[in-house]
Order: structure tokens, then C-alpha cells, then sequence
């Protein structure tokens, strides 16, 4: 890989080697853990609203209103703490098999979600506070499930393969 | 390490349970990896019931959800997720019980963790009747969220700690 010096250059800064060398590290992954649970949770309680399995009584404009805010705190308190433990060992991680796939369900979470809000969110007027909601929705809520387990599993996985 | 912890760790060692556990972690491809998932995952469902519910009362989470609503809602998803956290997190705790024995940080994981199952029963009981004083109600969230995120941050640094004390 033709970038492979940079990534060693990244993990030889001086930030990089404080973290990988103190407590830094451990601080980071756990919070990475903890932030990792609130994102997954709070995107549960979507995908299992928009399958119908969970919330019935709520809108979905609704309980995705009051969910949003926890889900991107969530989302960047991880990908601060994630970019922390990357760089660390950033060299190790580009070429770690669970990461490279744990980054591609990333960037698949982020299209489901895109797709969802300009294609599925367009009539939803119509299907707001319906049970069972469209076809397309549940789809999307489905895979949404599906990925972000992926997520959890391929993240754990990445220190297996160190 | 005290004598029974000592003993219980043998007695575990030498069961069969030990042996099965061995067996499945290192023949089943992935198996840590995925037993831990379920693990975290499960985490991810009391965070998303118990601890919301704990934020909610506190004043601040889902202003515009009744707290009993959302205790009758959520609460199942706990007492679902303990025995899925129970049965995932006893495979590696069989498969290596001196391990989890002499680290202190276990014993603090669970010392915390019988308070916070205290105050989710607690909160299921009394978030929704009158009679409770909403301080108390309060004090018992405030707790309920310390705890929960204790128990989650104490079962990251048992891993951590390891080489601290090492078993045997």
C-alpha cells in the first residue's frame, strides 16, 4: 500500500505514542464502549419502531425527534475517542481485516440513513403514526438493525486480530 | 483472593462447564468475538431502557414521553438484557474463573451492579405512584444512571487490569 509510510508516520507522533503508551488508551476505548452503546441504543429504538416491534404508540417524526440528539452526541464522543485509538496504531489498523469492514458498514449505515430521509421520509405524513409502516421503512429499519450490529461485532473484533 | 472465591474458582475450573466453554471459544471460529457482541449489545439495550428511563426522570431525556409510559415500555428490555449479559458474560467467566477471582475490578462490577438492579426495581416501582416524593424518585435515578455507567465502565477495565493481577 503506497500509503503505508504515512500511516506510520501518524502512529509515531508524539500524540500518537501518548496515547498508545499511558492510560490514554484504556480512558479512550472505554468511553468508546460506553458511546458505542448509547448510538446503538438509541438507533435500536428507531429501526425496531420503524419494523413495528417497538413503540407502536409513537410517531415516528416523533420518537425520532427526541432519539436524534443522543444518537449524534453519541456519534461524535465515538468517532473522537475512535479517531484517538486509531491513530495510535494507525499503521495496524488500516490493514486489520475487522476494521477495513467495519469502516465499509459505516459508510453503509450513513446511505441506508440518506436514503431514508430523502426517499422514505418523503410521504411520511402519510405513514407517520401507521402500524405496520411502508415496506421501504421497514426495509430500512431492518438493515439499519442489521448493520449497526455488524458495527458492534466487526469493532470487537478489530483487538482480536492485533 | 479470599478462600472461597479460591474454592469456587477451583470447583469451576474443574467442571465441565470449564471444559465446554474452553472447547466452544477456541473451535468456533469467532465465537469471543460474537459471545462479546451479544455482550455489548445487550449493553446497548440497558443503556437504551433502564438508564433512559433513569435520564428521563432526571429531567434530562424525552421531555415529551410520560415516565410511566416509558417505564412499562422499557423496563421489559432490562430484565431481558440481564440474563442474555448473565449467559454471555459466564462463558468467559467459566472458561477462565482464577481470571475474573483475583481481579479486584470483577468483584467492583458486581458490587455495583446488585445496587443497580436495586434501584431499576426501584424505579419501576415507584416512577409511577404519587405517593413517592419526586426527590427521592430523583436521588434513585441519579444513582441508577452512576451505577449502570460503573457497571458498563468497570467490565471495560477488568481487561485492563489484568496484568495487575495476574491469575495463579
Amino acid at each position: 500500500m503506497t500509503l503505508a509510510p504515512f500511516w506510520e508516520r501518524v502512529a509515531m507522533s508524539p500524540f500518537s505514542t501518548h496515547i498508545g503508551e499511558t492510560w490514554w488508551f484504556p480512558l479512550l476505548e472505554s468511553l468508546h464502549v460506553i458511546a458505542a452503546t448509547f448510538l446503538v441504543g438509541s438507533i435500536l429504538m428507531v429501526d425496531l419502531r420503524l419494523l413495528g416491534a417497538a413503540a407502536r404508540s409513537y410517531a415516528v417524526t416523533v420518537l425520532s425527534r427526541d432519539v436524534i440528539p443522543w444518537t449524534w452526541t453519541a456519534f461524535v464522543v465515538a468517532l473522537v475517542t475512535g479517531t484517538g485509538m486509531f491513530v495510535s496504531r494507525a499503521d495496524h489498523y488500516v490493514v486489520n481485516r475487522a476494521f477495513q469492514i467495519k469502516l465499509a458498514l459505516l459508510i453503509l449505515a450513513g446511505i441506508n440513513m440518506l436514503v431514508l430521509h430523502r426517499v422514505g421520509w418523503r410521504d411520511i405524513a402519510r405513514w407517520d403514526t401507521n402500524n405496520p409502516t411502508p415496506t421501504a421503512a421497514r426495509t430500512a429499519g431492518a438493515a439499519s438493525l442489521v448493520i449497526w450490529l455488524g458495527v458492534l461485532l466487526t469493532g470487537r473484533w478489530i483487538g482480536h486480530l492485533l | 483472593m479470599s478462600d472461597l472465591l479460591r474454592q469456587l474458582a477451583s470447583a469451576l475450573q474443574a467442571s465441565s462447564l470449564h471444559d465446554a466453554t474452553i472447547y466452544l471459544l477456541t473451535n468456533i471460529p469467532g465465537f469471543p468475538p460474537i459471545v462479546q457482541t451479544i455482550h455489548i449489545a445487550a449493553i446497548a439495550a440497558v443503556m437504551g431502557s433502564i438508564v433512559v428511563v433513569s435520564l428521563r426522570v432526571l429531567g434530562l431525556a424525552f421531555p415529551r414521553q410520560q415516565v410511566g409510559e416509558m417505564v412499562r415500555r422499557l423496563m421489559p428490555w432490562t430484565w431481558w438484557a440481564l440474563p442474555v449479559l448473565l449467559i454471555s458474560g459466564l462463558v468467559f467467566v467459566l472458561a477462565r474463573p482464577r481470571r475474573y477471582f483475583v481481579n479486584p475490578v470483577f468483584g467492583i462490577k458486581f458490587a455495583l451492579l446488585v445496587p443497580a438492579i436495586a434501584c431499576a426495581l426501584l424505579l419501576q416501582r415507584l416512577a409511577t405512584r404519587e405517593s413517592a416524593p419526586p426527590v427521592m424518585i430523583r436521588a434513585i435515578a441519579g444513582l441508577s444512571l452512576l451505577l449502570w455507567l460503573g457497571v458498563a465502565m468497570a467490565g471495560r477495565w477488568i481487561a485492563y487490569t489484568d496484568y495487575l493481577f495476574p491469575p495463579e
